[in-house]
């Protein structure tokens, strides 16, 4: 792992314009991705994570649009915003023009994979010709030369007889084999960056287990980064070495996987993990969270979770935490935006206890839906 | 007032005469089998065969596929059985089959002793008062067009509920079932005030308590849950499985729960059974069947769930392979095809070392991982120093100089012949009696590696 | 790829506020609101509004005051005038038969009778017509298509089997016919026009409700033990009736011109009886002399049924979330 990171997210910020308001999706992350390793991103559905996987690749789509913040990759402007002379955010002259992204970014250093393998392939056309044409275009070689190397791939992910199943079509294949042919095509070009988003979910537990064998395998062979975007704690615990929580839009805490799990700084992590029933042992109680996560469109005051915290107090309503760094001297760096840690001072301790708002065990209040609440009067019990 | 009308219903319920004590079989299934025709239309099966010297001729065969095949268990009144298995093992054509919403192909549910599968449409219709289900998707199984109120109401109004008793009060049937539905909206977590919304104003894990509500309108006896938290959020699914726990105290209910979660099953269940390509595999008591699995199937399951806990990672156990297709199952034990543990066939005298090379060496030609470019290469990869003599060697020589010819068809259909084949992994289907390790209660394992316990049959 | 990634959909726009926008698409409310950004749409429905105001009013005249309203403030539609002058071109304009008047602004017909005064009366007869025939196709299509999709199985192939026989013979035939045996006033030219838009609402509803089967909420009513006449009533066909409804609009605009090449061949409302395609049939003698007597009537059915469609293809873009942006 050298020291300058491969890939560096600062302040990202994705909103969507949609009528019913601005939906703050991606609200300010910040992130490293060193070279070698995988990262995690973890969090439950409408945290953020999908968007935030496509707004470093900037494939993100109408109605939503990245606002702010810096994305380097080997040190090229991504994403780069400046305010011009009216005081506005604009993106400098230096970031990445679409035809560069197109052409030397995405697919050639940056492969993206997604979760249903069957809608990334075109029904209509051969497995190995939609390789093919893949490898031709980014790494500019003949059509035979291209196929060769296709086959080779395709060895390589581990899908047996690869030579006739080359001319098949994507119906043919078994999902797991699916996601493999992706995963082939992701590495066809080298690159130094794979982004996987919830790409084992659609799979089963013994099919998943064998691509996460498969990545595990390559990574090691290519020392391919990844992101790795889930909601699935298991996955985390299996292949990440980094983990970024979000939240809401958020990264809420930040930190090597082993800390994450076993030593975490963050009261939503806490509760998750106390949420999850366990394969290798009998839970006989869970602890879930209360309430649903809140609409990214008017996200609560404060600390985003404080309505669904145990742990909140007066403080956490009014003032915003920053994930920073909590980690104590010669400790690895471990990040949480959360005032229990000590790096914070606003008077945790001193202040007050919260009622939780969200609800206890009704979860009622807070249907997700904005003009559902306003038509039942916004009841919050 | 509100309470009157939920007790009422529990009391009236307790002194019916069908009643089954709590810890009695309620359900139970007898060689239940669900095959369904693999293709539509009346000409689907039409074949036109060609023998290279006259014209072709037309034959009539239908391929049936084999969603649920010979399954037998009991389920207790008041217990939750776990079903567990991947996409396509055929658990959810199973519940469907129970609740004959799917008609059997052969075999019988009885439910308090009576044959489901027996009755006729209007008998059945009525029976369906007392087994319920639940379903995975919550935005699907609600009808957009319907007010969740409506739609809780609508199995009471299917059953006459509460038009006898509308007589007596003041009020009227309609009354009294949008009470109920008010009061389950209560005891499932929502608001009563939701009484009036459509579903699309809940989040998921709403839409699935509203699901509960529906389904415990009608105070039936038995549940069938079908993967109903897998489309739920880690932090959701948790809440709604304690709501379910808490109810089933409550209601005295009977859960089928079927799940490809193990970690839900694990948490959720009584006892557990485990389903692979229509057979039922291995049935345990929850504790025995998670710490002393006695099917090779259930352990690949067990070693591949990703644990939440970074210490534990990477003791992975890799299932290799695809399931096979359920049109032409495998013989015999279904799993025979994918076993870490198949049988080696008694003619051949080898070493367990010997087998284990041979087995490797027959599943990789069948699914052709490797590439061969010489004899020596094959034989250094598959049988360093382990190459077994006799019969079985002269099979692998022959099979390796085959597929150094590239006749990979060839070599492993004699492979498959001379081993798996005469094994009795392919030959039987399994079903034993294991002695369970942990509490008491019967451990069944479909597996013949217990060939010398007691035999169900 | 890369090209392909741009067509992924983000499953999670912050707090699934998409799939959420999906599920709000569905009611009235939100289809109108969408028809009414829809100009080409807006035009069709005030159009139709229009025509039907005038065949209500015409209907009205015709029922219940008995060209009451039209003797006194304008002129009896069906009766010949007292000085009849043939043929007359509209007013600002002449013809071999003399110059146009403001008495007959569009002119006269054949009979000296007032070519607008008998279009006006005509809307009745075309309106009436479009939506009842429509609605008899709709409402035989519906149950058709619904307990054919619905069953399945045997039921499904001789209900679609007799449908697509309706379906083989031609249309006019197929009511010309019907009215031969049974009559030809315009009740049955209406029932006859009715009975052959089944097969087009019959086979698009089934395509509907054999999708819609699978959900899981006609499952989960089965499941509850609801009887299938109820699950057919209050769940199959209410979330399979979008694309019929769009296609009633349309069928109204087809049914106007079948009636219409019906009265134009004699059969449907009968002379004196003002209707749109007898006043084109009328016109066929004097086409040379004076084409705006077939004008005006093409023209009605013209505006009519462009009008049906304009605001039926509004309502389709409206109901189908998928074809906006």
């Amino acid at each position: 792992m050298s020291s300058e990171p491969l890939l560096q997210v600062r302040n990202l910020t994705t909103q969507f314009f949609t009528e019913e308001g601005t939906v703050r999706a991606v609200d300010g992350i910040s992130f490293d991705v060193y070279e070698g390793e995988i990262a995690g991103i973890v969090g439950e559905s409408g945290a953020g994570k999908s968007v935030a996987a496509q707004s470093i690749v900037r494939l993100v789509e109408e109605p939503g649009e990245i606002v702010d913040g810096e994305v380097y990759f080997k040190g090229e402007p991504i994403v780069e915003f400046e305010e011009d002379d009216d005081g506005d955010l604009a993106p400098t002259d230096a970031m990445l023009t679409n035809e560069e992204m197109r052409r030397n970014i995405r697919g050639r250093e940056i492969a993206i994979i997604f979760q249903d393998p069957m809608e990334s392939l075109n029904p209509v056309y051969t497995v190995g010709g939609q390789l093919r044409e893949f490898i031709e275009i980014n790494r500019e070689v003949g059509t035979s030369e291209a196929k060769a190397i296709a086959v080779d791939m395709l060895r390589e992910v581990g899908i047996p007889d690869p030579e006739s199943r080359y001319d098949e079509y994507p119906h043919q294949f078994s999902g797991g084999m699916r996601q493999r042919v992706l995963i082939a095509m992701a590495l066809a070009c080298e690159p130094s960056l794979i982004i996987a988003d919830e790409p084992t979910t659609a799979l089963d537990v013994t099919v998943e287990a064998q691509i996460l064998e498969l990545v595990d395998e390559l990574q090691e062979k290519y020392g391919t980064s990844f992101i790795w975007v889930t909601h699935d704690m298991g996955v985390v615990a299996e292949i990440c070495d980094r983990v970024n929580v979000m939240y809401l839009g958020e990264v809420v805490e930040q930190a090597e996987v082993d800390d994450l799990f076993h030593d975490s700084h963050h009261p939503y992590t806490e509760a998750l993990l106390a949420s999850l029933p366990r394969p290798d042992q009998t839970v006989e109680e869970l602890n879930p969270i209360e309430g649903v996560m809140p609409e990214a469109i008017n996200p609560p005051s404060g600390c985003r979770f404080h309505p669904r915290c145990p742990e909140a107090r007066e403080v956490c309503a009014r003032i915003h935490p920053d994930n920073r760094d909590v980690s104590e001297a010669g400790e690895r760096t471990h990040r949480a935006a959360c005032f229990r840690n000590d790096a914070f001072d606003v008077g945790y301790d001193e202040s007050p206890p919260l009622e939780m708002t969200a609800g206890s065990g009704f979860s009622a209040g807070l249907t997700g839906e904005t003009d559902a609440e306003a038509e039942s009067g916004g009841e919050a019990e | 007032m509100s309470e009157s009308v939920l007790g009422e219903e529990v009391s009236a319920d307790t002194v019916s005469a069908d009643e089954v004590a709590f810890g009695e079989t309620l359900v139970e299934l007898d060689g239940l089998t669900k095959h369904f025709k693999s293709e539509r239309g009346y000409l689907a099966g039409l074949r036109f065969k060609r023998d290279g010297t006259t014209l072709p001729r037309p034959t009539y065969e239908r391929t049936d596929v084999q969603a649920v095949d010979d399954v037998s268990f009991e389920i207790e009144k008041g217990e939750t059985l776990g079903l567990v298995g991947e996409s396509g093992c055929g658990k959810s054509t199973l519940a469907r089959t129970i609740l004959q919403l799917v008609e059997p192909s052969e075999g019988a549910v009885y439910f308090k002793g009576e044959n489901l599968a027996e009755l006729s449409g209007e008998e059945l219709r009525s029976k369906r008062k007392d087994m319920q289900m639940i379903f995975q998707d919550p935005q699907s199984s609600l009808n957009p067009r319907m007010k969740v109120g409506p739609i809780v109401e609508e199995p009471m109004k299917a059953h006459g509920m509460f038009e006898e008793e509308a007589k007596e009060t003041d009020k009227s049937a309609a009354e009294l079932r949008e009470e109920r539905a008010r009061e389950l909206l209560e005891k499932v977590g929502l608001d009563p005030q939701h009484y009036n919304r459509y579903p699309h104003a809940f989040s998921g894990g709403q839409r699935q308590r509203v699901n509960l509500a529906r389904a415990l309108s009608v105070n039936p006896d038995f549940i069938v849950c079908d993967e109903p938290t897998s489309a739920l959020d880690a932090s959701i699914q948790a809440q709604v499985l304690n709501t379910m726990r808490d109810l089933q105290e409550e209601f005295g209910l009977t859960y089928l729960f079927i799940s490809h979660d193990l970690s839900v099953i694990r948490h959720i269940s009584d006892r557990v059974a485990v389903m692979y390509l229509g057979h039922i595999v291995e049935l345990a008591n929850k504790e025995e069947l998670f710490e002393n699995p006695q099917h090779p199937y259930t352990e690949s399951l067990l070693g591949a769930i990703p644990v939440p806990d970074p210490r534990k990672a990477g003791q992975r156990q890799i299932l290799r392979g695809d399931v096979p297709s359920p049109i032409d199952p495998p013989s015999g034990c279904r799993f025979h095809t994918r076993c870490p543990h198949l049988i080696a066939p008694e003619e051949y005298d080898l070493t367990d070392e010997e087998w284990n090379a041979v087995r490797e060496f027959v599943r990789a030609v069948m699914r052709r991982t490797f590439e061969a470019n010489s004899e020596e290469q094959v034989r250094e990869r598959f049988f360093d120093g382990t190459h077994p003599g006799g019969d079985a060697g002269d099979v692998v020589d022959e099979a390796i100089s085959r597929i150094v010819l590239d006749e990979w068809e060839t070599a492993n259909e004699l492979l498959q012949e001379s081993f798996v084949q005469p094994s009795i992994c392919a030959s039987e289907r399994p079903a034993y009696f294991v002695e369970p390790e942990h509490g008491t209660g019967e451990h069944f394992a479909a597996c013949h590696l217990h060939r010398d316990e007691p035999q169900t049959y | 790829m890369a090209q392909r990634d741009t067509e992924q959909s983000f499953d999670e726009s912050g707090g699934g506020v998409a799939e959420e926008e999906i599920e709000s698409r569905v009611g009235l409310r939100y289809t109108l609101s969408q028809v009414r950004r829809d100009p080409t749409a807006m035009f069709g429905l005030y159009v139709v509004g229009f025509m039907t105001a005038i065949a209500i009013f015409a209907a009205f005249d015709h029922y219940v005051l008995d060209y009451w309203f039209a003797e006194t403030f304008w002129m009896h539609p069906h009766r010949d005038p007292s000085n009849i002058q043939r043929l007359l071109p509209p007013a600002w304009s002449e013809n071999v038969f003399g110059e146009g008047i403001w008495k007959y602004p569009l002119g006269t017909d054949h009979r000296g009778r007032d070519v607008l005064v008998r279009l006006f009366y005509g809307t009745r007869i075309a309106i009436s017509v479009g939506f009842l025939s429509t609605a008899i196709g709709m409402v035989g299509g519906t149950i058709v298509g619904a307990v054919s999709g619905y069953y399945g199985e045997w039921i499904d192939d001789v209900l679609m089997r007799a449908v697509e026989t309706l379906y083989a013979i031609p249309f006019l035939v197929l009511v010309i016919a019907f009215m031969a045996a049974f009559g030809r006033e315009l009740v049955y030219a209406m029932i006859g026009v009715g009975i052959v838009q089944i097969p087009t609402f019959a086979r698009l509803i089934r395509s509907r409700v054999v999708s819609v089967r699978e959900e899981d909420y006609i499952e989960a009513a089965r499941a509850a033990g609801v009887r299938d006449s109820r699950i057919i009533l209050r769940h199959v066909i209410p979330n399979s009736f979008a694309p019929v409804l769009v296609q009633a609009t349309l069928q109204v605009g087809v049914a106007i011109l079948i009636v219409a090449g019906l009265s134009f061949l004699g059969f449907g409302a009968q002379p004196p009886t003002a209707s749109w395609g007898q006043m084109i049939n009328q016109s066929r003698d004097s086409m040379i002399v004076n084409p705006w007597f077939s004008i005006w009537p093409g023209m009605a059915i013209l505006i009519t049924v462009m009008a049906f469609n304009m605001f039926g293809d509004g309502l389709r873009d409206a109901l189908d979330p998928r074809l906006q942006n």
